[in-house]
């Protein structure tokens, strides 16, 4: 009754094509949006900037990123971890190397470098597909992590192989990164870098790139009688996936934790980005957010909940009990519902339109 | 418009095609022509290889033996993209849709082509892309008005019945606005009405667009109807190859083909 367009005529296609055709839908993302920013800061203590909002926010960047690769482009990849760690090394390198670089530009040309690898080991995808393909992204993951471990060269020979973020500010006297940089300067500066990739993410899919990478996912052959060319379509989505993935990764070192080694980023990364996308939404740029918001507040409901209803659990039982948790939920949402938390958000859309009539 | 059709010279020429898949031959000693403006129907029984035909021409596979002449050039190495960008469009047998996207996205795809806004202009939207994409959608409404399939436009193409799949199809290949349409068994599966319906967007689409168009057909009323020319494949060979009339007249062409259903 709520949540519904009747009334709302599209009176041109550019209407028709907005990113947002539904009022309410407008309505709702700028009630969030002023939430996000000026609520969450103002309200949340720094411990849950800290463990939610942060780690969300640099998540949600990493799904969205494979999600452009395989829930758009059907190409599926093991090597998220790989290329967070280019986008940290990367990014540790250029911004230690070149200390009067704006850290927002140090970001992007780790997430460029990143483009770059990305579309390296995107080669065999021209030949190989599906479970093929996952196997040889997991010869990306290894390698990767391996280089950065080997070699510390890339850490500017720590000692310990550890890489500490530089200090560095977003806008004089507001620092993003480093012990000075507060959570929620922190989180503000993520919130809007985020939504900005997003948005651009957004824009990819709506136009021709985006719909040659849902051609090739959904019949190759077809998309290729039409004109597509497998290579710049596949290649393209591995760039721009990477772009992304490294992009997170340059976050998470610099922003989120601080300080990381080539060990944050094992195959382990993958498949936790992995699950946020499946369980979050193939081929949906809200499913990633959802996806992220999920996996990382999973394990924080489960350490907190029992204690609150007072029920008290083991900690070993809780870390398999979020195993278990988390491997129903793959089950059940790549056999019932592949398009994850996102189809089921729009379905109770769906239902909201009608409601309280049922037809 | 094409009131009264004028067929025109040759625009694709096949030659001499032999196809062999290991020890199967496909297709043997192949050739044909196809004319501008015509409307030429490909048949034979199950299995003579016309499927095959169209996916030489297409550049799925690679002939051992012969060439392709298409606009006087022979055509080289050919791959479906390039054939794509030469004006060669195509549906296939088993409706092949992008199964994820909606009617519309399906049919703005097929426009791929002639789409020219680069990566960071798409990444940006407003502006050069977004005039695009405007400019494309109305082409591709003409199409969608033209196929009467405005009711499905934003409707998920895994969700359609199988003869509005069909349609899509159709319409996705239009919205190329190809100069060779290749149509693989356009009306299968699908029951009176439909039929009648397909057979009149084929003969709009040659008649209003002056779309060459080379069909594979198994009804035979259907062919004898629409076709301007016919070419009978029979195990990999040509039997026979003329108007309908002189098809239907042919023995080989009866004892082999049409002898089947009598
Ligand atoms: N990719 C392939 N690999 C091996 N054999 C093939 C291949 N494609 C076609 N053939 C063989 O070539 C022959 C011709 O097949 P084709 O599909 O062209 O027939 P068709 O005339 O389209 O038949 P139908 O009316 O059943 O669609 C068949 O014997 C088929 O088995
Ligand atoms: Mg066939």
């Amino acid at each position: 009754m709520f949540y519904r367009e009747a009334g709302q005529f599209k009176t041109s296609y550019s209407a028709d094509q907005a990113i947002f055709p539904i009022r309410q839908d407008r309505l709702g993302l700028l009630l969030l949006g002023l939430v996000a920013v000026f609520a969450v800061p103002a309200l949340a203590n720094n411990y849950f900037l800290e463990t939610i909002f942060v780690p969300f926010l640099v998540f949600a960047m990493a799904a969205l990123g494979l999600n452009l690769l395989t829930g758009y482009c059907g190409q599926l990849s093991l090597g998220t971890g790989g290329f967070m760690a280019c986008g940290a090394f990367f990014s540790f390198k250029l911004a230690t190397a070149f200390p009067e670089l704006h850290i927002v530009v140090v970001f992007l040309l780790a997430g460029l470098g990143t483009a770059g690898v990305g579309v390296l080991f995107g080669l065999p995808s021209l030949r190989i597909k599906g479970f093929y393909l996952a196997v040889a992204t997991l010869a990306a993951q290894f390698f990767l992590v391996w280089m950065f471990n080997k070699f510390n060269w890339w850490t500017n020979y720590s000692p310990s192989g550890v890489i500490s973020a530089p200090p560095r500010e977003i806008i004089p006297g507001f620092f993003v990164t480093g012990n000075e940089a507060s959570p929620a300067a922190k989180y503000v500066f993520l919130l809007i870098f985020v939504a900005v990739l997003a948005l651009i993410a957004k824009n990819l899919v709506r136009s021709r790139t985006g719909r040659s990478w849902m051609a090739i996912r959904d019949m190759d052959i077809a998309a290729e009688i039409i004109g597509i060319r497998p290579l710049w379509a596949k290649l393209s989505a591995f760039a721009v996936s990477s772009f992304y993935i490294g992009i997170s990764g340059a976050l998470w070192a610099f922003v989120y934790t601080g300080s990381v080694e080539a060990l944050a980023f094992q195959i382990d990364r993958s498949f936790q980005v992995l699950f946020m996308v499946i369980i979050g939404g193939l081929g949906s740029i809200l499913g990633s957010f959802l996806g992220a918001a999920f996996i990382v507040l999973l394990p924080i409901l489960l350490n907190n909940a029992p204690a609150a209803l007072g029920i008290p659990l083991k900690v070993e039982l809780i870390s398999h009990l979020e195993f278990m948790i988390f491997g129903a939920l793959i089950i059940f949402f790549l056999i019932v519902e592949p398009h994850g938390l996102a189809r089921l958000w729009q379905i109770g859309k769906e239902k909201l339109r009608l409601w309280p009539f049922p037809y | 418009m094409y009131g009264d059709k004028h067929i025109g010279d040759t625009l694709l020429k096949v030659d001499n095609i032999t196809l062999a898949f290991g020890g199967v031959k496909a297709l043997t000693d192949i050739s044909f022509e196809i004319r501008e403006h015509e409307i030429l129907a490909i048949i034979g029984p199950n299995g003579a290889g016309k499927t095959s035909m169209l996916n030489v021409i297409n550049g799925f596979y690679h002939p051992q033996q012969g060439r392709i002449m298409f606009r006087g050039a022979e055509r080289k190495a050919m791959r479906p993209h390039l054939a794509a960008k030469q004006g060669i469009a195509r549906t296939f047998q088993n409706v092949a849709l992008f199964k994820g996207m909606s009617t519309l996205d399906n049919i703005m795809t097929g426009r791929v082509l002639k789409m020219k806004s680069n990566l960071f202009q798409q990444a940006i939207y407003w502006g050069a892309n977004q005039r695009e994409e405007i400019e494309h959608r109305e082409v591709v409404e003409k199409i969608i008005d033209f196929l009467e399939i405005e009711a499905i436009r934003k409707t998920p193409v895994g969700r359609l019945p199988y003869g509005l799949q069909k349609r899509v199809e159709l319409a996705r290949a239009l919205a190329m606005e190809p100069d060779l349409l290749l149509l693989d068994e356009p009306m299968a599966g699908m029951n009176v009405e439909e039929k009648e319906d397909m057979c009149r967007f084929i003969l709009d689409v040659n008649d209003e667009f002056g779309t060459t168009i080379a069909l594979i057909e198994h009804d035979m009323g259907v062919v004898m109807d629409i076709s301007d020319r016919v070419v009978v494949l029979d195990y990999g060979r040509k039997l026979a190859d003329g108007s309908p009339d002189e098809v239907r007249a042919n023995q080989d062409v009866i004892d082999a083909y049409l002898g089947v259903s009598h």
